[in-house]
Formats: structure tokens, C-alpha cells, sequence
């Protein structure tokens, strides 16, 4: 309802036109909330959107379907990563990491390498992911939060152990050695162990301690015998060595 | 849940913190994240002498969260039913308490 002036009814310039619209009412932005007109209410209320009523709120049952996401390609070249290195590796030990400084970081790196152990890092969504399919579904616990893993071919506890004592920030949680999923007590006690070698030895010289006592019990008795009778042998040779001295000495 | 509501973490009126988890247990997700916050490299540098340690179980025991402060008082939380944001908030709070007069004085 704006009043428009027209150029043709002003022949001249600055004359004001005999009859001029005002607007009247509110204009279109208002401080306060304008009434709407019949029409448009009629039109919102019989619009207006009514949600279909559900039986049970929305957090009340776990979803049916499962939301499962395609892995793209990323993911699946870590997965083969992945797959690579617990064939490869026979340790696998996983470490929480709460802070530590790219320089602090690289010192545990140099220090681990030299042993021959290597630090990975991957995300812990495509990690879990992985091992709940293979068989290491429980190791799949381990990867919240930030964590490192350590990876090596050889079972070199006792070097990551002393290494790892030097860094404060670094908790052990738990590795797969030998595929066997083991704790941090059981790592060190991992340590402990004697070598193979050593091992061995003992069990043979175990197994072998019964037999050679039960030979022995059997042998016991011809070899006193044969001792008793070596004795006596000695005796008998002495006396008549014995007894032929003194005979040759008188008889010179 | 990452971020609290203040960034630092102020270990001044901190004797000692002992974080002790089960990694094979289910509910440690806040024990470890708490010990992320307080044992990373900027809470530590707000005192040198604090220690934070981690220790790992293997006997399906609750995650416990022992706090010592410098005055002698203890502050035990158990971090089975706990979200990590709650337990930094209880910490914080106790901490600000001991020491306001400190902080205080390092804002103005």
C-alpha cells in the first residue's frame, strides 16, 4: 500500500498530488508479532504436520537393523595391513600412550628399532573392526582410547619391558605372543622364562632321572658282587705278595 | 565427552594419582580417558612433583581412580558407572577448593 507518485500526475516539479494514499495499519517488519491473516491460519491450521504416534519412545529398544558400513577403500588396504602383520609378526603388544612429545616419541622409536621392534599406529575403529573377524575377537577390547602397537617378528620382552620403563607415559595393557593373548602380569612372567634350550634340557634330564634310578636299583646288586670279589682279589694278591716278601727275605 | 569445560588441568594441590584398570573389562573407557587428561604433557608441567600412575590388572576388579592430595586427603572414584567429563569435573572442583588463593593469584 505504498504511495506511489507518478511522474505524469506531477506536470511540474515539486507539486504534491491533490489526494495521497497513507498507509495505515502495521508495516510488514513489526517489533511485535503480527496477526496473521484468516486465510493464512486457516491454511497452517489445516497443514499442520501431526507425527505418527510411536509405542515406545525411541532409546527404549536396541535397533533391529544394524547400521553396517561399507569399508572403503582406505579401510580395507589397512585391513591387509593388518592381516600382513599378525601373520609376519609373533609379538604384537599394545600400549596406551596418555601423552607423550614428538621427541620422547622418536627416542622409544630409535631405542625399539635397534631390538628390531617396530611402533604402529592405526585407527582403533578399522583395528576392532578386523579382529572381531578373525580369531582374535578378544584382543578387540584392548584398542580404546589412544593407543600404540608394537610389533615384532622375534619375542623380545625383557628389551620392550626395560624400554618401556625408561617412558613413564607408556602403559602396557596386554600382547599376542605366539598367538596367545597374554596380560601384563603374564608378560612379565613371559619374561621370566628360560630358553628354549634350557627348557628342554630339564624335561629330558626329568624324564630320563626315573629311568636311569630303576637301572640302577637292578644293577645294584651284581655290582657289589663283582666290587666283593675285586676286593678280595686285592687281599688274596696282597697276603701272598705279603707272604712271599718275608720268605724271600729270609731266604737271603 | 573430550573436551571439558576448562583445557587445563592444574595438578598444583596433587600429591599423587593412581589410575588402576582391567583393560579386559568393558567399563574402563573413562578410567582411560581420565588418565589421558591428567597424565598429558601440559598437566604435567603444571607440577613436576605430582605422579601419575597407571596400573594394570588382570582380576576383573573395578576401575579405581585414587587421588592423594598435598594436605593428606584422599579422594577414591570409581569409574565403573562414571563418564571420564564427571570425574574430571569432581577432581577439578576438589582441586579449586584446596587451592583458590593460588590460582587466584596466577589470574591477576
Amino acid at each position: 500500500m505504498a504511495a506511489t507518485l507518478c511522474s505524469k500526475l506531477l506536470p511540474k516539479q515539486g507539486w504534491l498530488p491533490l489526494t495521497q494514499s497513507v498507509r495505515h495499519g502495521s508495516k510488514a517488519v513489526t517489533r511485535h508479532r503480527k496477526p496473521l491473516h484468516i486465510q493464512k491460519q486457516k491454511l497452517l491450521a489445516v497443514t499442520q504436520y501431526i507425527p505418527p504416534a510411536r509405542e515406545f519412545p525411541p532409546g527404549a529398544y536396541p535397533s533391529q537393523t544394524k547400521h553396517v558400513q561399507e569399508d572403503n577403500d582406505l579401510t580395507l588396504l589397512m585391513k591387509r595391513e593388518l592381516k600382513k602383520l599378525f601373520e609376519d609378526c609373533k609379538m604384537i603388544a599394545v600400549v596406551q600412550n596418555s601423552s607423550s612429545s614428538a621427541e620422547d616419541m622418536m627416542t622409544l622409536r630409535h631405542r625399539l628399532y635397534k631390538h628390531n621392534i617396530t611402533v604402529k599406529f592405526f585407527p582403533n575403529k578399522v583395528v576392532r573392526s578386523f579382529l572381531s573377524d578373525s580369531i582374535y575377537c578378544n584382543m578387540g577390547l584392548l584398542f580404546v582410547g589412544p593407543t600404540v602397537m608394537f610389533v615384532s617378528k622375534e619375542p623380545k620382552v625383557k628389551e620392550m619391558l626395560t624400554t618401556l620403563r625408561g617412558s613413564p607415559q607408556m602403559t602396557l595393557l596386554g600382547a599376542c605372543i605366539d598367538n596367545t593373548l597374554l596380560s601384563a602380569q603374564g608378560i612379565v612372567s613371559y619374561s621370566k622364562l628360560p630358553s628354549m634350550t634350557v627348557i628342554q634340557g630339564e624335561v629330558v634330564s626329568g624324564l630320563s632321572m626315573l629311568t636311569s634310578h630303576t637301572a640302577y636299583l637292578l644293577q645294584r646288586h651284581p655290582a657289589h658282587l663283582s666290587q666283593l670279589l675285586q676286593q678280595y682279589i686285592k687281599q688274596q694278591s696282597s697276603d701272598g705278595s705279603a707272604e712271599a716278601a718275608p720268605k724271600a727275605e729270609e731266604a737271603t | 565427552m573430550a573436551a571439558p569445560s576448562k583445557a587445563t588441568v592444574v595438578l598444583k594441590a596433587v600429591k599423587k594419582i593412581t589410575v588402576q584398570f582391567c583393560p579386559f573389562e568393558s567399563n574402563v573407557r573413562s578410567t582411560r580417558e581420565f588418565l589421558n587428561l591428567v597424565g598429558s604433557e601440559k598437566a604435567r608441567a603444571t607440577n613436576m612433583n605430582c605422579e601419575v600412575i597407571p596400573v594394570v590388572k588382570h582380576d576383573k576388579s573395578e576401575p579405581v581412580v585414587d587421588i592423594t592430595y598435598v594436605d593428606g586427603e584422599k579422594l577414591l572414584m570409581k569409574g565403573a558407572n562414571l563418564t571420564s567429563s564427571e570425574m574430571l569435573s569432581a577432581f577439578q572442583s576438589r582441586c579449586v577448593a584446596k587451592d583458590p588463593q593460588a590460582k587466584v593469584g596466577e589470574k591477576k
